[in-house]
């Protein structure tokens, strides 16, 4: 985690509503920044953000995130809502979690444990 | 409209949005949207049978209501209220086809919203239902009408389709999902011969020069029993 009072999680999304949701759902965990979907220049916005971890909800920038992530090893979660499912950045590849409903609790529970399991190693 | 007391002690009167939304995400992130504002009230409902008993009992002003609500679809909890409460229904949906969109208005729906909204937008949209206005974005606007163009087309291929048979109708149905001669003839119990005839009459008929435009013209007439 990069020196600041709380982590940072960067939200990628489409649906600018679920960046609303999730300001909400991580509160007191990570302070949010809301990056709407389509814009040029994704990876050097995260390159220059250095986020604890992302959240995407949609596939092309999910793309663009997993190739910062790799690189940076952050910790990546895909909410498909179209799909209604959750998928998890894990050692470069795209997998689903135990828990995959794409609840808000459910993304903070991920959003944590990338975060501070992350720390740890 | 009876919608009960306020349920603040503030002398503002704030419009009640329900939002029936089967999923968790859209209902927090609307519930932080409103939050911050002091004119709305927010109620939540999870499926049809909840918002249908909110809706009754007047508890709302404006419902946002989701096309896949769980329970049966935004459709069914529009045309189960449709008459029978005041509130003004706006229907929300992901990507939202225009069959969708024209059918939420055919149902009684007051107006239709992208889910992709930006949080101000979905404000400003919020305020306008509340001071009568129907909420409709330029997309949803050309969605609507390139559906109402659709059903021109259907009603009139529907008209051209009447001078078929019964029989010709479901000889063409066969060919509008791909059916060779052969297989109609076993699926009818009639020969292959009379499954040409029958073709060479659907092509006179409808004045198409081929099998191919003939099964165009049966999936632009019969279009949901073609594509179900």
């Amino acid at each position: 985690m990069t020196e600041r009072n709380e982590p940072l999680v960067a939200v990628v999304c489409a649906v600018p509503i679920l960046g609303e949701a999730l300001t909400a759902a991580l509160d007191g965990l990570a302070e949010c920044k809301v990056i709407p979907a389509r814009q040029p220049e994704l990876g050097g916005l995260l390159k220059s953000l250095q986020p604890d971890a992302i959240v995407v909800d949609d596939e092309q920038e999910a793309a663009v995130a997993a190739t910062y992530a790799r690189f940076a090893r952050t910790p990546v979660i895909n909410v498909s809502l179209r799909e209604q499912r959750l998928t998890r950045l894990e050692d470069g590849k795209w997998e689903a979690p135990d828990e995959s409903d794409i609840s808000p609790e459910t993304i903070r529970n991920l959003v944590a444990g990338g975060i501070y399991g992350r720390r740890a190693n | 409209m009876d919608l009960g007391p306020p349920t603040n002690g503030s002398l503002m009167r704030r419009t009640r949005v329900l939002v029936a939304d089967g999923l968790p995400l859209f209902r927090v992130g609307v519930r932080s949207l409103l939050r911050r504002e002091s004119d709305f009230e927010l109620l939540e409902a999870t499926d049809v049978e909840e918002a249908t008993a909110l809706l009754l009992g007047g508890y709302a002003e404006i419902a946002l209501v989701d096309l896949d609500l769980p329970g049966g679809g935004g459709h069914e909890l529009v045309a189960r209220v449709r008459g029978r409460c005041r509130t003004h229904l706006i229907v929300w949906a992901l990507e939202p086809s225009r069959e969708s969109v024209l059918e939420s208005i055919t149902a009684g729906a007051h107006g239709f919203l992208q889910k992709e909204i930006s949080g101000p937008g979905l404000i400003r949209a919020l305020r306008g239902v509340a001071a009568g206005e129907a909420p409709l974005s330029r997309d949803m606007a050309g969605l609507m009408i390139a559906a109402i163009h659709g059903l021109e087309a259907r009603s009139k291929a529907l008209e051209r389709a009447a001078v078929l048979s019964e029989r010709e109708k479901e000889v063409l149905a066969f060919v509008s999902r791909g059916a060779r001669n052969r297989d109609i003839a076993e699926a009818l119990d009639i020969s292959e011969f009379t499954v040409k005839r029958h073709m060479q009459n659907i092509l006179q008929k409808l004045d198409v020069p081929s099998r191919r435009a003939a099964a165009a013209f049966y999936v632009s007439a019969y279009r949901e029993e073609a594509t179900a």
